[in-house]
């Protein structure tokens, strides 16, 4: 019951958030929902224990599909971005073969090499992808009204609360998916794939399903996106943006589903309070550059699981689970 | 006499130059305890590894109720009833004792993810948890259910290991030293319970260190040296053949 | 159609030049700390700044201006040696993410630096020895070209003919080995970073003059390093050395009869399938992950 009510105040938080705060920051806040999403599908690729720095341009794919879709085929935005995530989930099933062929930093750099492969796609075929100015004009989001709400997609408070719903219910499926023999599973592969496979787990199977839902989340993350900005290009997906999610996932840790959630809300309340109050902004890939390296030498439980599943054998010995919520 | 359920027949396994199986046969009786044994390096662990998929064979096969299923992928054995332990206790540490066992039971009970998120998996993970907590009763772990596995004294991994294995109701169970790190009260509580699991009618073969308990326990056993084949017998060939008193250099005392 | 073959050959050579010196480092620092240096392409631009500054704007003589360069960015490399590369010599992978983290310090510090603006090097010098009508090679992409190939026989006979090369081979053979027969770690791990990283600087600061210098053109370049040295074996200076050779010919021929985007997506490919079929690349036996 206490739970519930918990529930509850924290959603009526989350909802009347937006009237407290300026225009700018409202746009922040709708960015900042976006990129919750993003970090916490990045968190479920990593759940069975691989890394990839693809991850961005997978929700590339899902802006990109979702973009195109929307105006070439004028097929209803909601649909579009649905049919954009359906996209990157299948670009990365094709994906999963070859890379599911590696391991550890293999399986880094080979990511990092197929999203690079889709960027350089994107910049080489103005038709459909608008080559390096990518595409401009995207459709938003058509308005509407749920009898208690009218969406005014102008504004950016309606904006907020139509990606707050998407998220929301993505993160509940993802936390259900945990949260089930499913979720167990992802888990066992990640610790112990070996004994996994000789308790009859498809090892393979169950990594490829991590990514393919994973970069389903992402893909729609991007939709949401694509439609908000209304104006993306190949390096809206580039290195920089994945150092942003490395970051995010690695500050606050990935042992627990919050953990990067986290993390990202920190790191971007920090950066909008601080860096932007301070004047700073421009210094803001600097800042990030600094955290990661100093998270990654001095909390070293969030990636503690990163070198685990790579070099399993060299680091075997054990820390306990759940204890790694780095950011308190 | 019952036809064999495991056949090993003339394997051989190679790394680079070194064969650690070389023309390897030998046959495995239904609900039977059969032991392999040898001296360190003899290639024991390496048969398990080559039956249970994690190796493809250089050579020969290996055949499951006539079936071959060597150059299966290792999930693909368990599926056909062969589920291993590990010699060095593998576990997932990480995940409580129950977990563990849970991931026993994935065979049995195998998740379905859109079942899962429509919340209308209750039944099958009820039976899963009836099956595991089974498992662990079996094993004397069922006050341990929350503890994190990696927490566990060594004998208690030993029998959790086991427990895993046993969760997926094998036909066949192949256990890799199972009594190291148990005092002689747990390996002599094992023992007890491996009889038990051979009369429900599971096939154990086992490759175990502690001669006492292998004597003790095995209707059959195969002795191998260097990869080949030494002996085979029941246990009291085995302690009188010259050739596994040769094997084992401390001579007679050792063996018995 | 000859001439065209000629001349674009002697393109590839001049690419494969700088290529080689930027590959051989990012290996020479994976064979001795098993890391993958993700700002070795920042290392590069560096040492085009160093150019931009020595030699543009302050007027300094060029070679001077490299020497400045090598030496400048090889400190770096001792920095990030010292900073995060030894904490984290257990944990290769978060080595490969703290260099991530790096890169995207320098490209912000040369960003505030600099301004984000194109800089453009005044020519060292402007002559061409003319082969034939069509075929003509610049005098200054012929002195790249011997500069790599002089500091390639250099980093060979030092890691050949002297102790510390000795001690460098010894522990990327076997860290553990080598640290019994009483070479430091710490100390080979140095040498490696300030030769791979003074390498990386170098060819940034030879071709700087003949191409436009940003703050993120070391994207290219790490793209580029890491097909050479998956492709190559990783962990095999000499299968750098060929494979770079190799690719440039192949991404030059390929930008001159399609274009460039469909160059680096072949570079791209060839490194997938490289990984797929072999992992530890064409010339590599030793499987250091
Ligand atoms: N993956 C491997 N690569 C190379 N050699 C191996 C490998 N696995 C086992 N061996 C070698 O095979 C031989 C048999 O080992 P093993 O089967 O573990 O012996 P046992 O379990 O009987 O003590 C040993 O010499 C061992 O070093
Ligand atoms: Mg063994």
């Amino acid at each position: 019951m206490a739970k519930f009510a918990a529930l509850f105040g924290f959603g009526a938080i989350l909802l009347a958030l937006p009237h407290a705060l300026s225009f700018s920051q409202q746009e922040i806040l709708v960015f900042l929902t976006i990129n919750v999403l993003l970090v916490a599908s990045y968190r479920l690729l990593t759940l069975t224990g691989e890394w990839s720095l693809g991850h961005v341009v997978i929700m590339g794919v899902g802006a990109y599909a979702s973009a195109l879709l929307s105006k070439r085929l004028g097929i209803y935005v909601p649909v579009a971005m649905l049919l954009g995530a359906v996209t990157a989930a299948m670009i990365a099933l094709a994906l999963s073969f070859p890379l599911f062929r590696m391991k550890g930093f293999y399986f880094l750099i080979g990511s990092f090499a197929a999203g690079e492969i889709i960027r350089l796609l994107w910049k080489r075929f103005r038709d459909p992808f608008g080559g390096p100015k990518g595409l401009k004009k995207i459709d938003p989001m058509p308005d509407f009204d749920i009898g208690i709400y009218a969406f005014d997609f102008f504004e950016p408070v309606s904006y907020y609360y139509f990606a707050l719903a998407v998220v929301g219910v993505s993160l509940w499926v993802m936390w259900r998916i945990e949260r089930s023999p499913v979720g167990l599973t992802f888990h066992a592969v990640h610790w112990q794939d070996r004994l996994a496979e000789a308790s009859g787990v498809n090892v393979r199977a169950y990594r490829t399903l991590a990514f393919v839902l994973a970069s389903g989340f992402a893909g729609l993350s991007g939709a949401l996106l694509a439609h908000y900005i209304g104006t993306i290009n190949p390096n809206s997906f580039d290195v920089e943006q994945m150092v942003f999610v490395l970051t995010w996932t690695i500050v606050g840790g990935t042992a627990t589903f919050y953990g990067p959630i986290l993390g990202c809300v920190v790191l971007t309340v920090l950066n909008e309070i601080v860096l932007r109050e301070a004047g700073f902004e421009q210094m803001r890939p600097l800042i990030y550059g600094l955290i990661l390296i100093l998270s990654v030498l001095f909390m070293p439980k969030g990636l503690e699981s990163l070198v685990r599943g790579a070099f399993s054998g060299r680091n075997a010995r054990k820390n306990k689970a759940g204890e790694t919520k780095a950011m308190e | 006499m019952s036809p064999p359920v495991l056949e090993i027949d003339d394997l051989t396994m190679r790394f680079g130059g070194l064969t650690a199986i070389d023309r390897l046969s030998f046959k495995v009786e239904r609900g039977a305890i059969h032991g392999l044994i040898g001296p360190n390096g003899a290639g024991k662990t390496t048969t398990f590894n080559v039956v249970s998929g994690f190796y493809k064979p250089t050579g020969g096969e290996v055949r499951l109720r006539g079936e071959t299923i060597s150059g299966l992928r290792m999930y693909e054995v368990a599926r056909r009833g062969v589920v291993r332990t590990f010699q060095h206790s593998t576990l997932f540490a990480e995940l409580t004792v129950l977990e563990n066992v849970l991931i026993g039971t994935h065979m049995s009970f195998p998740p379905n993810i859109f079942a899962a998120m429509a919340g209308v998996d209750k039944a099958n993970r009820r039976a899963a948890r009836a099956r595991a907590e089974e498992a662990l009763d079996f094993f004397g772990l069922a006050g341990l259910a929350d503890e994190l596995a990696g927490d566990l004294p060594h004998g208690h991994q030993r029998a959790l290991g086991m427990a895993v294995a046993l969760a997926a109701r094998p036909d066949v169970v192949l256990l890799d030293e199972p009594f190291t790190g148990m005092n002689p009260e747990e390996t002599r509580r094992m023992m007890e319970l491996m009889v038990k699991l051979r009369d429900t009618g599971v096939t154990i073969l086992l490759v175990e260190h502690d001669m006492h308990a292998i004597m003790g326990l095995c209707d059959r056993i195969t002795c191998m040296s260097f990869g080949r084949l030494l002996a085979e017998g029941n246990p009291q060939e085995i302690r009188h053949h010259p050739d596994v008193i040769e094997a084992y250099l401390g001579g007679a005392r050792h063996v018995a | 159609m000859v001439e065209l073959l000629a001349q674009t050959g002697l393109n590839a050579l001049y690419a494969a030049s700088y290529t080689a010196l930027v590959a051989v480092g990012l290996v020479l620092i994976f064979g001795v700390m098993g890391v993958i240096n993700f700002a070795h392409g920042e290392l590069f631009m560096l040492g085009a700044y160093a150019i931009v500054a020595v030699y543009a704007d302050w007027n300094l003589p060029y070679l001077v201006a490299v020497a400045v360069g090598m030496a400048f960015v090889g400190t770096v490399g001792l920095g990030m040696e010292r900073a995060f590369f030894r904490p984290l010599r257990d944990n290769p992978l978060g080595g490969l993410v703290a260099s991530i983290g790096f890169l995207m310090i320098l490209q912000a510090l040369v960003s505030m630096g600099f301004g984000v603006r194109m800089e453009h090097v005044p020519p060292v010098t402007q002559e061409v020895i003319v082969i034939t009508e069509r075929v003509r090679l610049p005098v200054f992409r012929l002195a790249v070209i011997l500069a790599a190939v002089v500091l390639l026989a250099g980093l060979w006979a030092f890691l050949k003919k002297t102790r510390f090369g000795w001690a460098l081979r010894a522990s990327a053979q076997d860290p553990e080995a080598a640290a019994l027969q009483g070479i430091s770690i710490n100390q080979t791990a140095r040498i490696a970073m300030f030769i791979g990283a003074a390498l990386a600087g170098v060819a940034g600061a030879l071709t700087a003059p003949l191409i436009s210098v940003n703050p993120h053109m070391g994207h290219s370049v790490i793209v580029t390093a890491f097909i050479v040295i998956i492709v190559g074996g990783i962990g095999s200076l000499e299968g750098a050395v060929i494979v770079a050779v190799a690719y440039a010919f192949v991404h030059t021929f390929v930008t001159t009869f399609f274009d460039g985007v469909i160059a680096d997506i072949v570079g791209l490919l060839l490194l997938l399938i490289v990984l797929i079929v072999k992992p530890t690349g064409l010339f590599g036996s030793t499987d250091r992950a």
